[in-house]
């Protein structure tokens, strides 16, 4: 295991809560005086040459982002925080926030800069209080040192943040259904276009960037963007911070370079796989396509290369599994998952993440039946492409890979029932002696 | 939920035409709307369930799906919320098995937690989900009958029925016009969005996420609003019903008499469901210029009383007009043809006759929505007729001088007591009225002709909007007679068509004399000169 | 017997019925829910007075207005007062959310659709601890499901319901986001895996099992003898933020809005120049807010200026420029004017190469 330069997890450990322990590690310093110097345009370039691309799941290069959001509108530019984080296996952010609150408000001071922004708010999920309570406790002390507020250090610029709860609804954590939560509504995605960055919150240009987006802005600033760009791959920079959960030794969250092999991260940093054999992974987090051992011993974590194994890099949450495990109960489990966190907007993500929720308890009651595998697979045929938002693709994305993957699991399910193969009985309803 | 302020942009007659490429073929379309309307206006019906013109896009049955061709290929969007873009390239079920596919699979899903009982539902023969199954369902369902139905419905209200199902509220008093059934409903969120972006009142809302999604008013509040009955228009299945037309006549029994409402000045567009002779309901006719798709209810229920408490019809020969000065008081609900023959009796009549018109009732404000608040409603059509439209008081202060009263469509002493008892002091008192009211019980004599929903004519709108009315077959008594068939037979040349009346009214008002009763469309034709 | 069928089907054909029946609605007929049985048992509601008297302290009144000043639009904060009401109440009773829609002026059934939209409001009151268990991917794979059924065992009761005592409320809920830790769970508010010196913890690489789940059983009926009146209370908000100037606009908030000149306007970046037999030909990347460009050239130990491209242009050439000139150019976005940008040597365009065919 190389020793990594650590971006967002550097003060992890140290105390760094604190805003005078925080000061002392060489924070609100050299990047913020250099920030200052700089014209919006310069810091947007500045990011752009890094090529920071979104820590959130969908890999957006930052500075292109904020390159859309046009500036002199006349109507004030947001920043959201999305610390919205709900994917099953993603749990960066929360040990972010807790560990080291001040770097993300110093990163958003350097975001606020870039866009012009007034009135920053970090949209925290409802389950993290004792983020929150470290957050606003990292506010207080911001404010009190005059980080925060009117002519922040002696310039011109003014910064408010306020971290606005959030009450349990994963879709949330979709930039427009965050958006929508923000403005008091139900969180439901929106149409696009507009686009965010052009018409978000309350009608204004808004940009939504992920905790570890926001958080790698200061180290960037404080080294040169080429030095950062220099650490990932030619299409994504920097260092990630993925987390490692399931059957390794030592789950957590690890600060690796993008590209770093997958067993690297399961073997080095993670201590292994216990509990049996390794028999596959998610590489991104619940909704993404699992590898099994064939594949994982030859993956990189980085975009590229996950994309072309038909799987997703997401948010960089690896998903150890190993083999005492059905893929059925998982399947089952995130049935439950998708089909509980759907917002009842589109139909076909409404009603049938329930509907395939359904079969997949039956299966799992041993009450499967032959055709039910690929009546699932023909019905996540119907979500392609055809929702607002992702989230049906979230399940029928895994429905279709794992039934593919690991078909024998399902097949030794549906044996259970004795009467899996007995023909349905089709009802039908003709114009009969009535009529 | 989605974003709510973006309503869609309709095609007009003066919309660019742009040409795009549907299923590979060129075609001509309007190219300031979307796709589902430019495709609608071209003959290419789209299914949809929450598209609805005048509320805003929603973009949540997904039923809509066309496919486009894109820098990443051909991908499926959904045509109510694509723009029309020149040259751009589309391709409908007729070509692509994808998006037949696609469709189906909507479909499918809107149904997987639908009841199945179209027998006993009382949007069957109108239910757009109904359609949509007919055109590109699933005929055959490929669940097992264990996956079973997770209906919609309030925790509340869910109950286990007797076959150990969960079912939702059946029938939920939602307020004290409309029912609700809250397993029908599909989601769409049309009744929200009406509620909130035309009614303005947020009375309703979806409740609870997921399959669990449920409407709902806030509990123990009733939805309760003037046009609340515009939501069991638009409500695409059998969720939302009306009381008063629930279980009262199958639709595909009803015939539609396209009409305009008489209630109000703004002359809502009508259609009038009959059947067996009589008015079964009143539903909004879409008319862009004038009422979009709503209709208030006070206008909609009026209905119940058109045949109510009737004129016999008597012979004319019962009117008599004597001598000394004749006063015709021609009512709001009195058509352009009424005003055309009322003005031939005062000429016939010569010096001795005078028009009169106007309402006693107060006059309020236009809700902005289908109702202009004025319900003396062909007010317009009287400026324009050149008949007065608000001098019944100094009919009340000259009262004197008159010998003979004939009141047309005017009640009167209904409207206010009054202020119309001066009016007694005229001996011979004729009351041309549909309805036996207060003014045609002090009649001398009381003379039965038909209502507005039973008259061929024409009236002029407070926008100035010249709108047709057509006779729904509903009349109590085929004897009845329009008033200006009455009126022409006492002036001497009687007119027994409503066409050469209104030829008639061109001699009258100019601004009337280009136009033939036979060529005014169905949403009216809009008045040139005509003060707004 | 032929006849016999035409002459039913004429009949039947010939038959009218008509329904003269008058027109009268059709009552609602009872609540089928009334004879088969509810689903849910009703939830008892407080009165409205009961919740208002709760509800109109100064301290929450004090609390609204800052939150309502955060937000350019009062139903913003609508999320935010839901919780305070339920930090108060310990749960969103209707008049609760109805309270929270008069507070933040939006309509109630806009409140009602967020508050059961949203699964943390919760619309019957709890257990004094409300024990929260993941049930996602990472959880389940590290054992979650037997720890959930033997928390039931050992409270006697299931996922969703109250001991009688009032004390725990056991809920499954999805990913809560401390996927290393799993099986993780939530006690009110605070994440845990073990207990260590009377305090819940959630230490890296630990996680719950049986015996963790037992002490923190045991702390819980700890706290309720050393708190007997009730749990102390903590803010639903994580605590208030003293200082902030709230939104622009928004009442009670103090805060202008951006001045437009915080920053320095920006120079012209990336600015390159190649000679070909056209010229020096230059290239740069522009801000899209500039007004104004200007070209200039080292001449000696002054600057001539060679020209003013559009804002929009892409390249400009300077038909006299050689390899070796200096070039920089000047941005002017509306009254102001940027320093000068990097200076650029012109250097001899590379002849393209040509592909091996």
């Amino acid at each position: 295991m190389a020793e990594c330069v650590k971006v967002c997890t550097g003060n992890f450990g140290k105390g760094a809560q604190d805003i005078e322990v925080y000061k002392k590690l060489g924070g609100y310093g050299d990047a913020l005086k250099r920030v200052f110097e700089m014209s919006q345009f310069e810091l947007i370039d500045y990011v752009q040459r890094s090529n920071l691309r979104g820590r959130g799941g969908a890999g957006f290069p930052t500075g292109m982002k904020w390159s859309f959001v046009p500036r002199n509108s006349g109507k004030p530019v947001y920043i959201v925080v999305n610390a919205d984080e709900g994917e099953g296996g993603t749990f960066k952010d929360h040990f972010l926030m807790m560990e080291d609150p001040h770097r993300l408000i110093e990163g958003l001071i350097i975001a606020a800069w870039a866009l012009g922004t007034r009135t920053a708010y970090i949209y925290c999920r409802g389950e993290f209080l004792p983020c929150i309570e470290s957050l606003n406790k990292a506010l207080n002390q911001a404010y009190a040192a005059g980080y925060l507020g009117e002519n922040i250090m002696g310039t011109k610029f003014s910064l408010d943040i306020f971290v606005h709860r959030g009450a349990g609804a994963y879709i949330c954590g979709e930039e427009t259904a965050l958006i929508n939560s923000l403005e008091g509504q139900k969180g439901q995605p929106r149409l696009k276009p507009p686009f965010p960055a052009v018409s978000g919150a309350w009608k204004s240009p808004t940009c939504v960037n992920n905790v570890e987006t926001i958080m790698a802005l200061p180290w960037i600033l404080q080294h040169e963007p080429e030095e950062y760009a220099k650490m990932g791959t030619p299409r994504a920079g920097g260092t990630k911070v993925f987390c490692i959960s399931g059957d390794v030794k030592n789950p957590g969250v690890y600060e690796a370079p993008l590209g770093t092999p997958m067993m690297t991260m399961i073997n080095e940093y993670a201590g292994g796989v216990v509990g049996g054999k390794l028999k596959a992974v998610l590489p991104g987090g619940s909704s993404c396509a699992p590898l099994n051992a064939e594949e994982a011993a030859v993956a990189t974590m980085d975009y590229e290369c996950l994309a072309s194994m038909k799987t997703m890099f997401g948010s960089g949450a690896m998903i150890v599994i190993n083999d005492t495990h059905n893929m059925v109960d998982l399947l089952n489990v995130l049935g439950n998952f998708y089909s509980h966190e759907s917002c009842g907007q589109c139909t076909p993500c409404r009603e049938g993440t329930g509907l395939l929720h359904r079969i997949l308890n039956l299966i799992v009651d041993g009450k499967g039946h032959d055709g039910d595998v690929e009546l699932m697979q023909s019905l996540c045929g119907g979500f392609g492409g055809v929702t607002i938002c992702p989230l049906s693709i979230s399940l029928g994305g895994p429905v279709s890979s794992y039934t593919a993957k690991f078909r024998k699991d399902f097949d030794e399910y549906i044996a259970k029932n004795p009467d899996h193969a007995k023909p349905r009985v089709q009802e039908t309803y003709r114009p009969g002696i009535f009529w | 939920m989605s974003n709510y302020y973006n309503m869609p942009k309709l095609p007009t007659e003066n919309s660019p035409k742009v040409e795009i490429f549907v299923d590979d073929r060129p075609v001509m379309v309007p190219g300031d709307t979307n796709l589902l309307e430019a495709l609608k206006a071209v003959g290419i019906e789209t299914p949809h369930i929450c598209y609805h013109p005048y509320l805003p896009v929603s973009g949540n049955c997904r039923q809509c799906l066309v496919e486009q061709e894109g820098p990443r290929g051909r991908m499926l969007v959904i045509s109510c919320y694509t723009p029309v873009v020149p040259g751009m390239k589309i391709y409908t079920p007729a070509s692509s098995e994808r998006v037949k596919n696609a469709r189906k699979a909507t479909q499918e899903f809107m149904l997987v937690n639908h009841p199945l009982d179209c027998p006993i539902c009382d949007k069957a023969g109108e239910c757009t989900l109904q359609e949509n199954f007919m055109e590109a369902g699933q005929n055959e369902s490929r669940l097992r009958p264990e996956v079973g139905k997770n209906y919609h419905g309030n925790p509340d209200h869910q109950f286990v029925d007797s076959k150990g199902q969960v079912r939702g509220g059946k029938h939920v008093d939602i307020g004290p016009r409309i029912l609700l059934d809250e397993e029908r409903c599909v989601q769409c969120d049309r009744c929200v969005r009406f509620m909130r972006s035309v009614a303005g009142d947020e009375q309703l809302q979806l409740a609870g996420r997921a399959d669990h999604t449920y409407i709902s008013t806030f509990p123990g509040e009733k939805l309760d609003h003037e046009y609340d009955l515009c939501v069991t228009d638009i409500c695409p299945t059998g969720a939302m019903t009306a009381k008063y037309f629930r279980f009262q006549k199958r639709v595909w029994l009803l015939s539609h008499t396209p009409t305009v409402s008489m209630d109000d000045s703004l002359g809502a567009n009508i259609w009038l469901d009959h059947a067996d002779g009589k008015i079964w309901r009143m539903m909004p006719r879409c008319n862009p210029q004038v009422n979009r798709s709503w209709l208030s209810n006070t206008s909609r229920m009026a209905f119940q009383t058109f045949s109510e408490n009737r004129l016999p019809a008597i012979d004319a020969s019962a009117i008599k007009i004597g001598e000394g000065k004749v006063a015709i008081v021609l009512g709001g609900t009195c058509t352009i043809e009424d005003l055309a023959a009322a003005r031939m009796l005062k000429d016939s009549l010569g010096g001795r006759a005078e028009l009169f018109g106007g309402t006693f009732r107060a006059v309020g404000k236009a809700d902005g929505i289908a109702k202009s608040g004025d319900p003396m409603a062909n007010r317009k059509g009287f400026k324009v007729m050149g008949v007065g439209d608000n001098n019944l008081q100094d009919l009340v202060k000259r009262v004197s001088e008159f010998e003979t009263l004939i009141t047309v469509n005017a009640d009167l002493f209904g409207e206010d007591a009054a202020a119309a008892s001066p009016l007694e002091k005229i001996k011979n008192r004729i009351a041309l009225s549909a309805f036996d009211d207060a003014t045609a019980k002090k009649a001398t004599v009381a003379f039965g002709i038909r209502h507005w929903s039973e008259v061929q004519g024409t009236m002029v709108n407070s926008l100035g909007i010249l709108q047709k009315l057509n006779a729904a077959p509903t009349a109590p008594e085929a004897e009845l007679r329009p008033a200006y068939e009455v009126l022409s037979q006492l002036s001497g040349t009687a007119i027994t068509c409503a066409s050469k009346a209104f030829k008639k009214a061109g001699e009258y008002a100019s601004v009337l004399a280009e136009y033939s009763y036979d060529n005014i469309k169905s949403t009216g034709a809009l008045l040139n000169g005509v003060e707004v | 017997m032929r006849n016999h069928i035409q002459g039913a089907v004429q009949f039947v054909a010939n038959n009218r019925l008509k329904f003269d029946r008058p027109a009268q609605p059709i009552e609602a007929l009872p609540d089928p829910a009334q004879s088969l049985g509810h689903v849910h048992k009703a939830v008892a509601q407080p009165s409205a007075k009961e919740v208002l008297d709760k509800l109109s302290t100064p301290e929450v009144k004090a609390r609204c207005a800052d939150l309502l000043s955060r937000y350019p639009v009062p139903q913003g904060a609508l999320l935010e007062v839901l919780w305070v009401a339920q930090g108060v109440l310990g749960w969103c009773p209707r008049e609760a959310i109805r309270w929270a829609a008069n507070v933040c002026s939006c309509a109630p059934a806009h409140a009602l659709g967020v508050a059961t939209f949203y699964t943390m409001y919760k619309h019957a009151p709890t257990g004094r601890f409300l024990l929260q268990f993941c049930r996602n991917i990472s959880c389940s794979i590290k054992g979650a499901a037997p720890l959930i059924k033997y928390v039931e065992k050992s409270l006697g009761i299931k996922s969703g319901e109250t001991t009688p005592d009032g004390l725990f409320t056991i809920l499954q809920v999805e990913c809560l986001g401390a996927c290393g830790n799993g099986p993780v769970m939530l006690v009110n508010d605070e994440f845990a895996t073990d207990v260590e010196n009377g305090q819940l913890t959630l230490k890296v690489g630990s996680h719950l099992t049986e015996e963790s789940i037992d002490r923190i059983l045991k702390w819980c009926y700890a706290r309720e003898e050393k708190f007997p009146k009730g749990e102390p209370v903590r803010d639903v908000l994580g605590g208030e933020v003293k200082g902030h100037g709230g939104h622009p606009g928004a009442p009670g908030a103090k805060a202008q809005l951006q001045s437009s000149d915080y920053a320095p306007v920006s120079p012209v970046l990336n600015v390159k120049a190649e000679v070909d037999a056209n010229g020096a030909t230059l290239t740069w990347k522009a801000a899209p807010e500039f007004t104004k460009l200007v070209v200039e050239k080292k001449n000696g130990a002054s600057w001539a200026s060679v020209g003013e491209p559009g804002v929009k242009d892409k390249s400009f050439v300077d038909a006299k420029g050689k390899v070796g000139d200096v070039y920089r150019m000047i941005s002017t976005t509306g009254e102001r004017v940027a320093k000068p940008s990097k200076e650029a040597t012109a250097t001899q365009k590379p002849e393209p190469v040509e592909k091996a065919v």
